[in-house]
């Protein structure tokens, strides 16, 4: 723990001298705070996401391919293009509200009656 | 200044041109001898591994560099010349391009800004960090202001290793600059380059740069600076040929309808003097229009009877708007939201002026009643059974008086409701927020019904076509999607911007879909096939609303550089630039009768243009394939009124169908 506690005044003493290297001379305290939050979020998210696919790649440590991969966007040119080279849905005429199948839609009770049978 | 981060580098202040040579050269040398062990080139391997004298050790620490070094070899920036000379290179562009006619000068100065950020970043790819850094203190304040925040961010990488996660250096690195050139500016500059056997320069030019030469007369710094301002300039001549069916749907057969709301006896005996005061303006939609994209180019959900009595409706009130003109401004009506305390971000209004729903920081959204009809809840299920379904108020019936108030409060979202849009028959309503999802409310009873995910990012903006069914959604992650309410997967994913795509609309006949982004460019795709129909710069900072025009041919865009401006989209050429606010323009909205352009924003005011002056003076004739034809309208004239609120921003507008103007924002105290 107090290694811990050691190293955040350091990881805030990066952050404030980048600010400061962008040309921000003057923030408030919480500016720090938040981006720190921010950084750890989304380093976390990456190596979550790089931990995946390390495993699927039947790896024990992660790599640095697996980071590179968990940044890129997945493939994203590819997917539009075959989403979009499908034909629009035909609209089924006379529905009620046209709503997705139950399982997709918040319209489920979420609530069971407890039979009062004692 | 490596060691401030804590990073591992060795702290390289000058770099020495031999040690870099020497070190590339064995790079490269163990490159090729792994590609020649890759293919099995065994007796050509030993021999080179004895001609250059390689170890076997040397190859084993390389195995570890495999990635940069095949990097390397396919590297992006090949040249790497003594970097002394970018400076000199960049200054003679300048002095030859200053020592140019005028009318070339304006031209070829766009040159500049591209070539200036690839010598940048060739430098820093190639390790050259102190050189860089005197290269852009030297040059970076002659650019355009409007580039200053690009290249501010650009600074920020200064070696090699901070070139991938930076996204404006992706954009940079993978696509072509794009600059529209005369065909004689084109010669003078490519004249003087071969002259003087600038070969860096060349090279930068012809790898990074695509220069589109048109035959015409160059053009003036009015008409660049019109479409300039684009993340990567401008657009060829071939991203805005498609044709675009910008006209309206055939409307549907209202005249049955409208003759039994007069006399209900008269019939058919007496048609001509009756009928004749109506058909006229049916009869001019029901002419089959050319621009006009068939009714069946895409499924839209069939007409019921509710709609058709929406549509006469409409049809009726429309009767009754006032004519808006320069001389005839429209009244305006203005909602404050008190309290609020900034937590306001998004509004908006029902096509029929009903209902207003606010999208709030904390997730929370509430829909109010503009009229003196009070939102109710459906009955329940045994009482609905007990109403006569056939009776012409049912709509009216199916609700409970007793449940009445004036406004209702939707809680679900996880974050920040960034966008709302109501759909067109009053029944949904679609929000999209900071946790990335959209989701579906029933506005009669009040619930959240369903939640589409597919952004993993922030979502900016979300709007239902004009034919219901339909929404487009706009998000962080450069995507806009097309989704319909009873798929829970998008239908149709417009990718192509270059940054977040900020906000998003539905052309007025469903078929096309216009989205703005930070990559400053307006963009319209088409619903069909998916397809970028067309592209528009010329703002010079991210766009933050679109509107079209209500007979589908204009499109209005503003956004944050201050600018309103509008584009012909039969040829996607800019038609007039309305300058005027003096801080972001948050919201549009065109007159019902399209004759004039209502603007809010930052600055706390609501501005009214004259766009039928804009369609008068457009001359419709000019071959617009051609840039230096397009005379952009910017004249101050066009401006007919600025009013202004008492410290409330303006978020919202809205024409009522009789015109009315009814704006919308939260007052934010003065500090």
């Amino acid at each position: 723990m107090s290694s811990h506690a050691k190293s955040s005044p350091k990881d805030a003493q990066v952050m404030s001298a980048i600010l400061k290297d962008m040309g921000v001379l003057d923030s408030e305290t919480r500016i720090i705070n938040q981006m720190l939050e921010f950084t750890y979020r989304y380093v976390t998210d990456i190596i979550e996401d790089a931990k995946v696919y390390s495993s699927h790649g039947n790896r024990k440590v992660i790599e640095t391919d697996d980071i590179k991969l968990a940044v890129q966007m997945k493939l994203l040119m590819e997917v539009a293009r075959q989403k979009n080279t499908q034909p629009l849905p035909l609209v089924k005429p006379y529905c009620g509200p046209r709503l997705p199948p139950d399982r997709y839609c918040l319209t489920a009770p979420n609530y069971k009656l407890k039979s009062l049978k004692k | 200044m490596a060691s401030k981060y804590g990073y591992e580098s060795t702290a390289v202040v000058k770099t020495e041109p031999d040690d870099m040579s020497l070190k590339s050269d064995k790079q490269t040398l163990l490159a090729v001898l792994q590609f020649l062990k890759k293919h099995n080139l065994k007796g050509t391997e030993s021999l080179l591994k004895q001609e250059a004298r390689i170890s076997d050790d040397d190859l084993r620490t390389n195995e570890d560099k495999k990635t940069e070094v095949t990097q390397a070899l396919a590297a992006v920036y090949k040249s790497d010349d003594d970097p002394s000379l970018y400076e000199d290179l960049y200054g003679d562009l300048k002095k030859f391009i200053d020592s140019c006619l005028d009318v070339h000068k304006v031209e070829l100065s766009t040159i500049l800004y591209p070539v200036f950020v690839h010598m940048y970043l060739e430098l820093v790819y190639n390790g050259h960090e102190w050189n860089a850094a005197e290269f852009y203190s030297k040059f970076w304040q002659d650019q355009e202001e409007h580039h200053h925040d690009d290249l501010a961010r650009l600074s920020s990488v200064r070696k090699k290793e901070h070139m991938p996660g930076n996204q404006l250096l992706e954009n940079f690195k993978t696509s072509k600059f794009v600059l529209r050139m005369s065909r004689d500016s084109y010669t003078h500059l490519k004249r003087h380059l071969q002259e003087k056997r600038l070969s860096p320069l060349l090279t930068i030019i012809q790898d990074h740069l695509f220069i589109d030469v048109f035959d015409g007369v160059p053009r003036t710094q009015q008409q660049i600076q019109a479409t300039s301002g684009g993340l990567l300039g401008e657009v060829d001549k071939d991203a805005n040929k498609a044709k675009v069916f910008y006209g309206l749907l055939k409307e549907p057969d209202l005249n049955i309808l409208l003759d039994e709301d007069d006399d209900a006896g008269e019939g058919d005996e007496k048609p001509k003097k009756k009928k004749s005061k109506k058909d006229p303006l049916l009869m001019k939609k029901s002419k089959n229009d050319p621009n006009a994209p068939p009714v069946n180019r895409i499924p839209l959900p069939e007409l019921k009877d509710q709609d058709l009595r929406e549509r006469a409706m409409a049809f009726r009130e429309a009767k009754r708007r006032v004519k808006l003109d320069h001389n005839h401004l429209p009244s305006v009506c203005f909602y404050t939201f008190l309290n609020a305390y900034q937590g306001v971000t998004c509004v908006d209004i029902s096509e029929d002026s009903s209902l207003l729903a606010a999208g709030f920081t904390d997730g929370n959204i509430r829909v109010w009643s503009l009229t003196p009809n009070k939102l109710k809840d459906m009955k329940d299920p045994d009482d609905l059974d007990l109403i006569d379904k056939e009776a012409d108020d049912v709509m009216e019936r199916i609700f409970d008086d007793k449940t009445a108030c004036d406004n209702k409060l939707l809680v679900g979202h996880g974050g920040t409701v960034y966008a709302t849009s109501i759909s067109p028959d009053r029944a949904y309503l679609l929000s999209c927020s900071d946790d990335g999802t959209i989701r579906l409310w029933s506005l009669y009873i009040w619930t959240n019904l369903v939640c589409y995910k597919g952004h993993n990012f922030p979502v900016w903006d979300v709007d239902f076509s004009p034919h219901g069914y339909y929404f487009v959604s706009a998000g962080h992650d450069r995507t806009a999607r097309v989704w319909a309410t009873d798929h829970h997967q998008p239908v149709r994913i417009f990718a192509g911007h270059l940054a977040d795509v900020d906000c998003c609309k539905f052309h007025p006949n469903s078929n096309y879909v216009a989205t703005g982004s930070s990559d400053k460019s307006v963009r319209l795709w088409d619903m069909l096939n998916g397809s970028c129909v067309r592209i528009m710069t010329g703002h010079k900072n991210t766009i933050h609303c679109l509107e079209f025009s209500p007979d589908g041919r204009y499109l209005a865009s503003g956004g944050a550089d201050n600018l309103a401006v509008i584009w012909d989209l039969s040829s996607g050429a800019v038609v007039a630039q309305l300058k005027g606010h003096t801080n972001i323009v948050y919201s549009l909205c065109f007159s019902r009768d399209g004759t004039i352009l209502a603007t809010g924003g930052l600055d706390d005011s609501i501005r009214l243009w004259d766009v039928q002056k804009i369609m008068a003076e457009q001359d419709t004739e000019v071959d617009t394939t051609i840039p230096s034809n397009i005379t952009v309208n910017d004249s101050p004239s066009l401006l007919l009124g600025t009013y202004y609120t008492k410290s409330t921003t303006v978020l919202g507008l809205h024409f009522t169908r009789c015109n009315l103007l009814i704006g919308c924002g939260p007052y934010l105290a003065p500090s």
